[in-house]
């Protein structure tokens, strides 16, 4: 299993964010995370990338566990990830290559290997012509494909993505979404969480629902509609 | 690892160039109050040393009576030259005092030409003391003795400016220390206030940084790096600024600059209240990556 929830429960001032939560993902699955905001989507990806820890329960991740991994050891885990937000989070000093190269620089990454490969995974999502440019140059749209450029770079095992279209206009969040899909398609285990599952074809991913920090059934849950 | 090094060095200086001038402000800050320091450091070093000059010359003269023969003199200086604490002494015959004294004080001399060839100076043993000798208590003890001996007219020893004179430079080393306490503490808290503010100016990069994957030394480096280099260049900016002063100064006030073992402790003092300064700036500075 690549990715383990056993009871977890995470509190805030005794508020639970999560609560009792059991979930496992595969390697090679496409997993999405739909819940009305406040449900505990974003605090659930902060575990699985260990910025938060359980208050109960432990979670395992590409064999990190939450109640072993030391603090020295975080970054092992994090060059296994790829992480995208809603709000993009690119450098602003830095040009689109550099932001995309930054994974690369810091698990010290020879600056020839890093060329090749920025340069190849640019081609690849078309943002070739923009990698002299800076964030505020860029469209919502071209900053989220650098974005996931960063995220891919270091050949994720996975990728977690967090509401990555809520800034974007439908039609760019459906390539967005098509970039995703393809990424799964590759091999890359992919975990989206968003408002709106409709966005993702029934069929190429597994569906789960969060609400108030609870992991609920789809079947006999009537929260849709605040979706 | 090398690259990761180099990735890291090359962060930290590209954060000094994007902000050089409130870093060159810093600096100008911290060498200025290190000045301070070293002009305090200057003093004490130049007033130490010209204590321990007196303490060097700390000796006894000892005058002996008109009736002593040279023979008796010099049995006398042999008792005393074998007596504890005793480094050597040295017979002064009467025409060697004069000799002395003439060439001393040769405005002074038609005053021994006036007193006439039966006045003459007494003849006296200078005694030169074992190091450890040379404090007051010991120095009394051995004069004591010394005065009772027969053929012992008078003795002479720093009496006066002795006591003080330990004092004064017991006093001097432990200003110097606390002075450099004071500095130290107040360095660390400028830098560390500088490193904060760094930190949190680049609170989004540390936190990107860290979630693709950084080790949290690559994190840090660049501002205990950031640190390191504040604390050292500004105290060697002090030194140049207090080396431009002591030169103009040198005509009027003579004096040494500080040795170069000084001016090594200056630049670790800066460096390690340096390194301190951005330790505590980036406890307080850096958040956990959340989002
Ligand atoms: N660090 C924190 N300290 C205190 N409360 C927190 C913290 N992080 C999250 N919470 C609370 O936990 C709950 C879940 O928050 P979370 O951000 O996970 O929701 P979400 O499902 O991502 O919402 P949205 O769709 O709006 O992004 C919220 O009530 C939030 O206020
Ligand atoms: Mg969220």
């Amino acid at each position: 299993m690549l990715i383990s929830f056993g009871n977890v429960s995470r509190f805030y001032n005794d508020w639970p964010a999560l609560e009792n939560i059991n979930l496992q993902v595969q390697r090679g699955e496409f997993l999405v995370i739909s819940g009305p905001s406040g449900a505990g989507k974003t605090t659930l990806f902060r575990h699985i990338w260990m910025g938060d820890l359980p208050s109960i329960g432990t979670v395992e991740v590409a064999g990190y566990r939450s109640d072993r991994i030391r603090k020295s050891d975080l970054h092992y885990l994090r060059r296994k990830l790829g992480i995208v937000f809603q709000d993009f989070r690119l450098l602003p000093e830095r040009t689109v290559f550099d932001n995309v190269a930054l994974p690369l620089q810091v698990a010290g990454t020879s600056p020839k290997a890093i060329r090749r490969r920025v340069f190849s995974l640019l081609a690849e999502m078309e943002l070739n012509h923009r990698r002299g440019s800076y964030p505020h140059e860029l469209s919502g749209g071209e900053q989220q494909r650098v974005a996931i450029a960063r995220a891919m770079v270091a050949h994720p095992v996975i990728l977690l993505a967090d509401e990555p279209t809520g800034n974007l206009d439908p039609e760019v969040s459906r390539m967005v979404i098509d970039l995703l899909i393809e990424i799964n398609r590759s091999g890359t285990t992919v975990i989206l969480a968003t408002h709106d599952p409709r966005q993702v074809p029934a069929g190429t991913a597994r569906f789960i629902y969060l609400d108030r920090g609870h992991l609920v059934n789809p079947s006999i849950w009537d929260g849709y509609r605040q979706l | 690892m090398i690259h990761l090094l180099k990735n890291a060095i090359s962060e930290g200086l590209l954060n000094i160039r994007r902000k050089l001038g409130s870093f060159l402000i810093t600096l100008l800050m911290v060498s200025l109050s290190f000045m301070v320091f070293d002009i305090f450091l200057i003093i004490s070093w130049n007033l130490g040393t010209a204590l321990k000059d007196e303490q060097e010359n700390v000796g006894i003269e000892v005058f002996l009576r008109d009736n002593i023969t040279e023979v008796e003199s010099v049995i006398l200086a042999d008792i005393i030259s074998g007596m504890e604490g005793v480094r050597s002494v040295y017979y002064v015959s009467p025409e060697e005092a004069e000799a002395v004294f003439r060439a001393d004080l040769p405005e002074q001399a038609d005053l021994l030409t006036l007193l006439g060839p039966q006045f003459h100076l007494p003849a006296s043993i200078q005694i030169s003391l074992h190091p450890d000798y040379r404090n007051s208590e010991k120095v009394g003890g051995l004069a004591r003795t010394i005065s009772g001996m027969d053929g012992v007219e008078d003795i002479v020893y720093g009496k006066e400016y002795l006591p003080g004179l330990t004092r004064a430079v017991d006093i001097l080393e432990k200003l110097v220390i606390l002075a450099g306490l004071v500095l130290a503490l107040s360095l660390s808290l400028v830098v560390a206030n500088t490193v904060r503010l760094a930190v949190a100016r680049r609170a989004l990069t540390v936190q990107i940084m860290s979630i693709v994957g950084a080790p949290g030394w690559f994190v840090r480096v660049p501002f205990l790096g950031e640190g390191l280099l504040t604390g050292v260049t500004g105290a060697a900016g002090s030194l140049l600024l207090t080396m431009a002063v002591s030169w103009m100064l040198s005509s009027s006030v003579p004096h040494e600059f500080l040795p170069g073992k000084w001016i090594m402790l200056v630049l670790i003092l800066g460096a390690s209240s340096g390194a301190a300064g951005s330790w505590i700036g980036m406890k307080s500075g850096i958040p956990k990556p959340r989002s």
